[in-house]
């Protein structure tokens, strides 16, 4: 009861008493890579941006963006991943990971990737490459 | 703007932003369909004004239940400042009236913080003020909706200009509540940039949950310098 009554201070108060310290400076930003192990050894960029939005589906997004959403979710999940390796944060990523899986995957592996500007030069750097796990959802997530 | 309409409108325009939202969450398979079931039925009570005191302190039972089940926000700032706002008018509906008025002032207090404070840190990082921090916004960070987008951390007159105004409307934005006509237009600005916000990077729902607290700074503006 304790433990409840903690965390949700500790979930409540920065938004009660907010920092309000948006972009204080650009952090490295992830990108998640996934691969399914069975199928092909090469790692893909998940949901890849399109080259192109119309004005049209711009003005769209501003009422119906779930993906996009669901995408920068994904992005504060692997910042929290690589700050503390979690349950929560592996599982929150792998749910979108599995929906968007090829049907005859059995398999998926994904892992991120940070891109950060050092001496002038945008560098990329893997930070964390996960367990290989089941491509569809069977109960609790452990590595196969 | 009365204490009444201010808080009516609060409800109505933060009641669209939590339908919005949690019709989202609905479309993706794996979200707790339950809760976010009801806490879009509870929205259109909201802006129906249907029962507000029991809907608003259901809703935020469920924002409390959400950030538990997300471990934080889903949508970073966006969920906040909506807790916030949530917070607020739950107490301006369940406290007496001199509370109720204290409840939305720490309201409208936050959102001038939200712009003034973004602001301050900005023009004290060099990044910014040279703009490469906006540019690497564009280059490299995870936010822009499209490739084409990037092309304009290559631009660095407009993203040098672009950080300044986006910098100078932000540490200024408080004097504008000494001035209705001048709060309303900084509002109307505030709003565009929210708007830009979402069409280069996405953020569609900070653009519902911000307009959402600008009745409650109305409502301050009139009630301490308006009148």
């Amino acid at each position: 009861m304790l433990q409840i009554l903690t965390d949700t201070l500790r979930l409540t108060l920065p938004a009660l008493i907010p920092s309000w310290r948006f972009f204080k400076a650009v952090q490295p930003s992830p990108r998640i890579e996934w691969r399914s192990p069975d199928l092909d050894e090469h790692w893909q960029a998940f949901r890849p941006r399109p080259t192109h939005l119309s004005p049209i589906t711009i003005l769209q997004r501003m009422i119906w963006n779930p993906r996009w959403n669901e995408t920068l979710f994904m992005v504060s999940c692997s910042e929290r991943l690589t700050a503390e390796v979690t349950d929560h944060s592996i599982g929150e990523i792998l749910k979108p990971l599995r929906q968007d899986m090829p049907h005859k995957a059995t398999t998926l592996q994904f892992r991120l990737k940070f891109i950060d500007r050092i001496d002038g030069t945008l560098q990329e750097q893997i930070t964390f490459t996960s367990g290989i796990y089941p491509a569809q959802h069977k109960g609790r997530d452990n590595d196969i | 703007m009365t204490f009444e309409i201010a808080l009516r409108l609060t409800e109505i325009l933060l009641g669209w932003a939590i339908l919005q939202a949690s019709l989202e969450h609905l479309s993706l398979p794996h979200m707790p369909r339950m809760l976010f079931s009801l806490r879009a039925t509870l929205a259109v009570m909201l802006i129906l004004g249907l029962n507000s005191s029991f809907t608003l302190t259901l809703l935020l039972l469920i924002s409390i239940l959400l950030l538990h089940h997300f471990q934080g926000p889903y949508n970073g700032g966006a969920d906040k400042m909506g807790f916030l706002i949530l917070t607020c008018l739950t107490l301006a509906h369940l406290t007496p009236p001199a509370w109720a008025e204290l409840a939305l002032a720490y309201l409208a207090a936050q959102l001038i913080l939200s712009y003034f404070i973004s602001g301050q840190i900005k023009i004290m990082n060099l990044e910014w003020r040279t703009g490469r921090a906006l540019s690497d916004v564009f280059a490299y960070s995870a936010y822009p909706v499209s490739e084409n987008l990037r092309a304009l951390a290559h631009k660095p007159g407009l993203t040098f200009t672009a950080s300044w105004a986006v910098m100078l409307f932000e540490v200024t934005f408080p004097l504008a509540f000494f001035h209705a006509t001048a709060l309303y237009l900084a509002l109307t600005i505030a709003a565009f940039f929210h708007l830009s916000n979402a069409c280069f990077f996405g953020l569609n729902r900070f653009f519902w949950t911000w307009l959402a607290a600008y009745p409650a700074l109305i409502w301050l503006q009139t009630r301490l310098i308006g009148a």
